[in-house]
């Protein structure tokens, strides 16, 4: 049940706990949690149960090992605040986007806060649909979209903003 | 200055951008970008944004160790002590006997998965047929053609479809005839019969077998509160889906694979 989706699962781990050593101790946990809850549950989604274990596990361990790192923030004004400084003209912010580097762009993904960086991997990284990946986050799929949508807006800003 | 557009159509350029819109959803955006310049820049930056990821950004993949590791959990739990995690499992003692679990756990997600990959081409089909199903409910126009009778329908489908399909009468299984319809598979055009219980209908779409297995055994799933009931026969995947409680699909499956089989054995062959 697990195996076949412990790539995604160790790649949102490591998205979520930010290195390797974390990313595999919250996967191991998460794995025996599964475990533990294999025996109750009826899994219809595979790969958002998975998830949504390893995604638990993630937050706990954060909660536990760096209280100070974790920001669950949905406050539309932090947001918006964000939105607002747009204002260079759009074409050379696209070309910056796209001429945007691996570290740049990892950078600025580590930069989000922890409930926009998980929809930002589930989707683009992961590729999954926005209905998977709200089963796994255990949120509407209204809240899916809003997320990735802020998400994307805070990472435009960053990346096109860029000194070149 | 690049001025902000309301939330709504936020939300639907991204959808646009995911591949989440229905047909008309999609016509709808397009139109609004060619009207609107603004809105699409807005677009090209997202749809930079997102290409940078997935090119750039690859999957991560777990590394062997942790894969062993996960695995060595499942098969022999009293082994794993010996690799000491970095804290302290306390727990370790009360998931002991939930560990022999997984390895029933892997060997059934083996079986279903077909050795732990399911194949997504698979899912994609599933999902397509209890749209299709979920829509033609909605709509009340489950039919392209409205007949119970299969000798009307059969020849219906030979204009549209590449290979004959099976067209069985159940009505004195209690399935009555309720019509035809073509549905799109991918890129494929395939056959789906409608069939009638009470209020409740069955949607049994036939399409050739992307494997190479000519013929499996039938198996049910559930998705999304709908049963689906599958088997592959002569190199043919049928899939009925259902509204119907799994045990009367079970009945319907039965009563189809019972009759074609008997069709098979009238048709001479040629």
């Amino acid at each position: 049940m697990v195996l076949p989706h412990l790539d995604d699962a160790y790649g949102l781990a490591r998205w979520l706990a930010g290195n390797q050593t974390d990313a595999e101790d919250v996967v191991q946990d998460a794995c025996m949690r599964a475990l533990a809850s294999l025996e109750t549950a009826i899994v219809e989604r595979p790969r958002a149960w998975v998830l949504t274990i390893v995604r638990n596990t993630a937050f706990n361990w954060l909660a536990k090992n760096r209280p100070k790192a974790v920001v669950l923030t949905d406050d539309p004004q932090v947001l918006d605040a964000a939105a607002a400084h747009r204002d260079s003209a759009p074409d050379p912010e696209e070309a910056l986007i796209a001429a945007a580097d691996e570290v740049a762009l990892e950078s600025a993904i580590q930069a989000l806060p922890h409930l926009f960086r998980e929809v930002i991997v589930m989707r683009d990284i992961n590729g999954m649909s926005y209905r998977e990946i709200a089963a796994a986050i255990g949120a509407p799929q209204g809240t899916v979209m809003s997320r990735l949508a802020r998400a994307r807006a805070r990472l435009v800003d960053k990346l096109g903003s860029r000194a070149a | 200055m690049t001025e902000r557009h309301s939330g709504d159509l936020t939300l639907l350029l991204q959808a646009a951008l995911d591949g989440e819109l229905d047909a008309a959803g999609a016509m709808d955006v397009e139109g609004r970008l060619s009207a609107d310049p603004a809105l699409a820049a807005e677009y090209a930056r997202l749809i930079a944004l997102c290409d940078a990821i997935r090119t750039r950004l690859p999957r991560e993949r777990a590394s062997d160790a942790l894969r062993a590791r996960v695995i060595a959990m499942a098969q022999t739990p009293s082994q794993i002590k010996p690799t000491p995690p970095r804290r302290p499992w306390l727990l370790m003692e009360r998931y002991r006997p939930l560990a022999a679990s997984l390895v029933l756990g892997i060997a059934l997600g083996a079986g279903a998965y077909g050795i732990f990959e399911r194949p997504s081409a698979d899912d994609d089909v599933q999902r397509t047929l209890v749209a299709g199903f979920i829509r033609g409910r909605l709509s009340g126009q489950t039919v392209d053609i409205a007949t119970s009778d299969r000798h009307t329908v059969k020849p219906w489908f030979s204009g549209k479809i590449a290979e004959a399909t099976t067209v069985v009468d159940l009505k004195t299984d209690g399935f009555p005839l309720a019509g035809g319809r073509v549905d799109v598979v991918g890129e494929t055009p395939v056959a789906t019969l409608i069939y009638q219980r009470r209020e409740h209908q069955i949607a049994l779409t036939e399409m050739p077998a992307s494997s190479t297995a000519a013929s499996s055994e039938p198996r049910r799933e559930t998705r999304d509160g709908y049963s689906i009931f599958e088997w592959t026969e002569g190199g043919r995947v049928y899939a009925a889906v259902s509204d119907l409680p799994p045990g009367e699909l079970d009945a319907f499956g039965a009563a189809f694979r019972r009759a074609a089989a008997a069709e098979r054995e009238d048709t001479p062959k040629p």
